[in-house]
C-alpha cells in the first residue's frame, strides 16, 4: 500500500491509532491507493495496479478493450462470431457476464464478486440513478466503482480518466489524443458550414424505418455533431415513430440507417421515391462490426463512424481523407486488429 | 345465560367421540405447521448455501455468529462481505416478500370470498409499477424509485377504496374488484406511457426489468423500509385472522353474527395493501405468490383462516427463497423474479386444481 | 323482552317494498311469515334483522332502536340462519358452528374455552355434533341446516330468525328440522321464520303475519288466521282444503 502524499503519522496516543483501525475494520475493505475523482465527483479508491475490470455496461466494455483489453473481465452480451473476427481472439471470446445497470441487473452481484475485479467500470449517464447505484454497489460489494462520462463530446476526458484510475495514462493519452486530433479536424470542417448548406438528415430505424431519434437522443448524438439538421429533431427526446407522410414532408437530403432490410428495399419501394434522400440514392447503411458506428452501444466506436458521417454529410468537404486507410488505423490502434483490405470492404458495406 | 341442556340423549355415546375428533383435527393442524416451517428452514439454509459465490455452512454461520458476538470472523473479508451484505440481504428480503405476498393473498381470497385472488386484486401493483417507471423515467435515486413505488401502490389501492365506496351497491366486494380492474388498467396504460416515452437505451431496460420482479442487488439500505410496512401489516392481518372467517360468509351473514364488516374490510385491506406495496416496491412485480401458497398452504393445514394464515406466512417465505435460489443460479445470468414464480407456480396450480378440490368448493 | 316493528315501511333507497307494517314477537314464541314471491318477506326480514335500516317507522328490541344498537350488540340478541348455501371455504363444521360466538368474543375473535363448550354443546342439541370435523361442504342439506341452528343456537341470543328454512331441504329432512325450530322456542327463543308453506305455518308456528305486495292482510294466531279465504287472498289463486275426519286436522293444497 502507497503512502505517497501522506504525511508520516505524529506521535499520537494509541488509542486514536486503535479507533481509526477499528474505523477501517467497520467500513467496506477498499484496498486503496490512489484516490481518483470520476466524473460524478465521488472519489474512488481504485488499487495502483488495475489488473481486472468488470463492465456495468456494453459501453464501459468497449471503453476498457481499447484502452487494456487485458484487463478486461468479461462482455455484457457474448459477442457473435462476426464480432469476435474484429476483436483479439482471446478477449473477444471473454464470457457474458451481463449488466450492472438500473434495478434490475442481468448481472449476479456474487458473479461480479466471484470474478475478483479491482474495479467496477460504469460509463454512461452522470444521473443520480445511476450515481445511487454506484454508491450501493460499492457498499455491498467493497469494491471500487467508477462512474464515467459516456457522452461522445466527453470521449477525450473520459480516456484520460480512465487511463489515470487503471495505471495506464500513456496509453489513454495516445487514444485521447487521436479522439482529440480527429474531432478537431473534423468539427473545423463542418463547423464553418453555413447553416443553410447543412444537410438535412433522417435517421431511420426498424424494418420500415419509420422509427427515429427525436432531438439530443442519444441515437443521433454524432450526427446532430457533426451539425447536420435531424430533421425530426424540432421535438427534443428519445425515440418515436413517425408515419411515411411525416418523412416525406421533412423530406430529408440523407437517410442513414441501420436496418439492414430497410436499406436495401427503399430503394425499389415507390411509396419512398418521394423523398429526396431516396431518389438522389443517398440513404447509407451504418456499418456495425464489431461494433455499431453510429447508434449504439454508445461508446468510442462511434469515433470511425464519424469519417464516416462526415464523407456522407460533406462529400465534398472531406475528399481528401480516404475512409479505407482511416478504418484500418481506427481497428489497429482501439480494436488492436489489423485487417485485410476484403474485410474492409465488408464492414463498409454495412453487412453482418 | 346459557340455554343449553346437557347432549342430547340419541346423540350422547357421539358426543365424546365428537369432541375428540375435533381435538384430533386440531391435533393435526400441528404437523401442518411444522411441515411449512421445515421449509421455511430449508429454504433458508439451501439459500444461504447455494450461489454464484461458493459459500459453506459452517463459513456462513461463522460470521454471522461472529457479527453476533461482535467479534471478527475468521473467513476473508470477501467471504464476510458476501454473507453480510450480499447474500444475506437477498436471502432475508426473499422471506420477508414471500411471507407478504402470501398473508396478503390468503386475506384478500377470504375477503373477496374467492380462491383465485390475487393480492393484486385492487391495483397495488399496478399503482407501484406505475410509480416506479416515474422514479427511472425522472432518474432518480434508487430509494427515491422504491418509495415512490410503496407511495404508488398505496395510493392506487385508496383511489379504488374511495371510488368504490362512493357507488351505490348492494355488494360492496363485488364493486371493490370491477373499480380494481378498472383502475388497474387504467394504470397500466399509464405505465405503456411512460415506457413509450423513455430512453431505449438505459431507462426502458431499467424499467422492463423492474417490472419482471428481481431481487439482485438488495442491500441491508433495503431491507429496512422493506421489514416495518411488512411487520406491522402481517401483524394486523394475523391478528384479526379469526374474524376473516367470518369475513368469508356472505356480507349479510357476516354482519347478523356481529363482525363491522365496512371497517374490518378497510382494516384488512389496508394492512395487506401495506404488505404488498412495500414488497412490490423492493422486489418489482412478483405474480402467482399470492394465489398458490394459500392453497399450499391449505392443504397442509385446512381451510380454517386462524391457522391458514400463520401457515401461509411461514410457506411464502420458504416458497420464494426456493425460487430466488434458483433465479440467482441457475443460468450465468440472473432470471427475473416474476417470470419463474409463472413458470413454476402454472403447472403447480393446474397440478393443485386436480387434485385439491376437497379444501374449496 | 320483545322484538317490535311499529308503522314500518320497508325498502331499498331506490325501492319501496312495504309500509304500514306491525308486528310483535314475543320470547318463546314462534311467528311465521307467509306470502307470495316479491311480497317483501326477504326485506322485511332483514329489515328486523337490522341489515337494511327501514325507510319509515323503526324496529326495536326490548324498547331500544334496533339502528341505534351496534352490530356486536345486534347479534347478541338476534341470530339468523339463512337458506342452507355452498359455502366458498370448506370449514369443518365445528368452526362454522364457532362463527356463531364471534359476537361475544374480543376484538380479534379467539375462541375461549368457554366458546367452544358452547358451540359443542349446540351441536349436541341438535344431533351433529358427530359431524364436528368434517367439512362444511360434504355434509347433507339437512345436516349442513342442522349446523347453521346450531351455530344460531351458539350466539346464545333471545330470537332466532331463519329465512325459508325447509326451501333446499329432502322431503324427508323438512320435518326433522321444523321440530327443531319449534324445539327452540321451547328453550324460551323467540322464533321467526318465513315460508312458502301454509302447512308449515299452520303445524309449527303460534301466529302467522300473511304479507302480501307489501302491506300485511293478516296477523295474528294460526289457527284463525290460516283459512282458505285469506289464503285465497294471498296468493291470488284457489285453494283446496283437506281435512283429516279422524284428528280433525286441516291440510292447504293449491287448487
Amino acid at each position: 500500500m502507497a503512502t505517497r502524499s501522506r504525511h508520516a503519522l505524529p506521535p499520537m496516543d494509541r488509542r486514536a491509532v486503535l479507533l481509526g483501525l477499528a474505523a477501517c475494520a467497520a467500513a467496506p475493505r477498499l484496498a486503496g491507493a490512489a484516490t481518483v475523482t470520476d466524473a460524478a465527483g465521488r472519489a474512488v479508491a481504485a488499487p495502483e495496479h488495475v489488473a481486472r475490470v468488470f463492465p456495468a455496461g456494453p459501453p464501459a466494455a468497449i471503453l476498457t478493450y481499447t484502452l487494456a483489453p487485458e484487463v478486461l473481465l468479461g462482455w455484457p452480451r457474448a459477442n457473435r462470431p462476426e464480432e469476435r473476427e474484429f476483436l483479439l481472439p482471446d478477449v473477444g471470446s471473454r464470457p457474458e457476464v451481463g449488466r450492472l445497470t438500473g434495478r434490475g441487473n442481468t448481472a449476479n452481484l456474487e458473479s461480479v464478486i466471484a470474478l475478483k475485479p479491482d474495479l467496477i467500470l460504469d460509463v454512461g449517464y452522470i444521473d443520480p440513478t445511476y450515481v445511487s447505484l454506484a454508491e450501493r454497489v460499492q457498499q455491498q460489494t467493497g469494491i471500487a466503482y467508477a462512474l464515467l462520462d459516456g457522452h461522445f463530446a466527453k470521449t477525450v476526458e473520459t480516456y484520460r480518466a480512465l487511463g489515470t484510475l487503471i495505471g495506464q495514462s500513456e496509453a489513454a493519452g495516445k487514444l485521447a489524443r487521436y479522439a482529440e486530433a480527429t474531432l478537431a479536424t473534423i468539427l473545423k470542417r463542418t463547423g464553418a458550414v453555413l447553416p443553410e448548406r447543412q444537410p438535412r438528415v433522417y435517421y431511420a430505424r426498424g424494418p420500415r424505418g419509420l422509427e427515429t431519434a427525436l432531438g439530443g437522443s442519444i441515437n443521433v448524438e454524432t450526427i446532430e455533431l457533426l451539425g447536420a439538421r435531424n430533421v425530426a429533431g424540432e421535438r427534443r427526446g428519445g425515440l418515436a415513430t413517425v408515419s411515411l407522410e411525416q418523412v416525406v414532408l421533412w423530406d430529408p437530403e440523407v437517410i442513414i440507417t441501420i436496418d439492414r432490410d430497410f436499406a436495401a428495399r427503399v430503394g425499389q419501394d415507390p411509396t419512398w421515391s418521394a423523398v429526396a434522400a431516396v431518389r438522389a440514392g443517398r440513404v447509407h447503411l451504418s456499418p456495425k462490426l464489431p461494433f455499431g458506428w453510429v447508434d449504439f452501444p454508445p461508446s468510442v466506436n462511434r469515433l470511425i463512424g464519424l469519417w464516416w458521417l462526415a464523407k456522407i454529410l460533406y462529400p465534398a468537404l472531406f475528399a481528401d481523407h480516404d475512409l479505407r486507410a482511416l478504418t484500418r488505423e481506427f481497428y489497429a490502434l482501439f480494436y488492436h486488429v489489423d485487417v485485410s483490405d476484403e474485410q474492409i470492404a465488408r464492414v463498409l458495406a454495412g453487412r453482418d | 345465560m346459557s340455554r343449553t341442556s346437557g347432549s342430547s340423549n340419541e346423540d350422547g355415546a357421539s358426543a365424546d367421540g365428537a369432541s375428540a375428533d375435533a381435538a384430533s383435527a386440531r391435533r393435526l393442524a400441528l404437523p401442518g405447521i411444522a411441515v411449512a416451517l421445515l421449509i421455511l428452514a430449508a429454504g433458508m439454509a439451501l439459500a444461504f448455501t447455494v450461489g454464484r459465490y461458493p459459500l459453506t455452512l459452517p463459513e456462513v454461520l461463522d460470521v454471522l455468529a461472529a457479527k453476533l458476538a461482535g467479534r471478527a470472523p475468521s473467513v476473508p473479508p470477501a467471504v464476510e462481505n458476501v454473507v453480510l451484505f450480499v447474500r444475506g440481504p437477498r436471502v432475508v428480503a426473499a422471506a420477508l416478500v414471500g411471507a407478504a405476498l402470501a398473508v396478503a393473498g390468503t386475506a384478500f381470497q377470504g375477503l373477496f370470498r374467492n380462491p383465485l385472488v390475487s393480492p393484486d386484486i385492487l391495483g397495488a401493483s399496478s399503482g407501484a409499477a406505475l410509480g416506479a417507471v416515474l422514479g427511472i423515467y425522472f432518474s432518480l435515486g434508487v430509494l427515491a424509485i422504491q418509495a415512490i413505488a410503496f407511495v404508488g401502490g398505496i395510493a392506487a389501492v385508496a383511489a379504488v377504496y374511495l371510488i368504490g365506496s362512493a357507488l351505490p351497491a348492494r355488494d360492496p366486494i363485488l364493486v371493490l374488484v370491477l373499480t380494481g380492474v378498472v383502475v388497474g388498467a387504467l394504470l397500466g396504460a399509464g405505465v405503456g406511457l411512460v415506457k413509450y416515452l423513455a430512453d431505449p437505451y438505459n431507462q426502458l431496460p431499467a424499467m422492463t426489468f423492474w417490472l419482471l420482479g428481481s431481487l439482485a442487488a438488495t442491500g441491508v439500505s433495503d431491507l429496512v423500509p422493506l421489514f416495518g410496512p411488512v411487520a406491522l401489516g402481517t401483524a394486523v392481518l394475523v391478528a384479526l385472522r379469526w374474524r376473516l372467517n367470518v369475513m368469508s360468509l356472505p356480507e349479510e351473514e357476516a354482519r347478523a353474527l356481529g363482525v363491522p364488516t365496512g371497517p374490518l374490510r378497510v382494516a384488512i385491506v389496508a394492512a395487506a395493501t401495506l404488505v404488498t406495496s412495500a414488497s412490490v416496491a423492493t422486489a418489482g412485480i412478483i405474480g402467482w405468490v399470492g394465489l398458490i401458497v394459500p392453497h399450499l398452504a391449505r392443504a397442509l393445514v385446512g381451510p380454517d383462516f386462524a391457522r391458514l394464515l400463520p401457515a401461509a406466512a411461514i410457506l411464502g417465505g420458504g416458497y420464494l427463497l426456493f425460487i430466488d435460489t434458483i433465479a440467482r443460479t441457475a443460468a450465468s445470468v440472473e432470471i427475473p423474479l416474476g417470470i419463474l414464480t409463472a413458470v413454476i407456480g402454472t403447472p403447480f396450480f393446474i397440478w393443485l386444481l386436480a387434485g385439491m378440490q376437497r379444501t374449496w368448493s | 323482552m320483545r322484538l317490535e316493528a311499529r308503522a314500518l315501511a320497508i325498502g331499498y333507497r331506490d325501492r319501496l317494498v312495504g309500509r304500514d307494517l306491525d308486528l310483535a314477537l314475543a320470547e318463546g314464541e314462534v311467528l311465521s311469515l307467509l306470502g307470495p314471491n316479491g311480497g317483501g318477506k326477504t326485506t322485511l326480514l332483514k329489515t328486523l334483522l337490522g341489515l337494511i335500516p327501514p325507510r319509515a317507522g323503526e324496529v326495536t328490541c326490548n324498547g331500544r332502536a334496533l339502528v341505534a344498537t351496534a352490530v356486536r350488540e345486534r347479534a347478541r340478541l338476534i341470530a339468523y340462519v339463512p337458506q342452507s348455501h355452498v359455502a366458498t371455504f370448506a370449514f369443518p363444521a365445528e368452526t362454522v358452528v364457532l362463527m356463531g360466538r364471534t359476537a361475544h368474543g374480543g376484538l380479534f375473535g379467539a375462541p375461549s374455552a368457554r366458546d367452544r363448550a358452547v358451540a359443542l354443546a349446540a351441536m349436541e342439541r341438535f344431533g351433529v355434533a358427530h359431524l364436528a370435523p368434517r367439512p362444511y361442504t360434504m355434509i347433507s342439506g339437512g345436516e349442513r341446516q342442522l349446523v347453521l341452528l346450531s351455530r344460531a343456537l351458539a350466539q346464545e341470543p333471545r330470537f332466532v330468525v331463519l329465512d325459508e328454512p325447509t326451501a333446499s331441504l329432502d322431503f324427508g329432512n323438512q320435518g326433522k328440522v321444523m321440530r327443531e325450530i319449534r324445539a327452540l322456542a321451547a328453550l324460551g327463543h323467540g322464533v321467526l321464520f318465513t315460508t312458502h308453506d301454509p302447512n308449515q305455518a299452520l303445524r309449527f308456528a303460534d301466529r302467522a303475519l300473511l304479507l302480501r305486495e307489501g302491506r300485511g292482510i293478516a296477523q295474528g294466531k294460526v289457527a284463525t288466521v290460516l283459512t282458505p279465504e285469506n289464503l285465497e287472498v294471498l296468493y291470488a289463486a284457489p285453494i283446496r282444503t283437506l281435512t283429516d275426519r279422524v284428528s280433525g286436522e286441516s291440510a292447504f293444497l293449491p287448487g
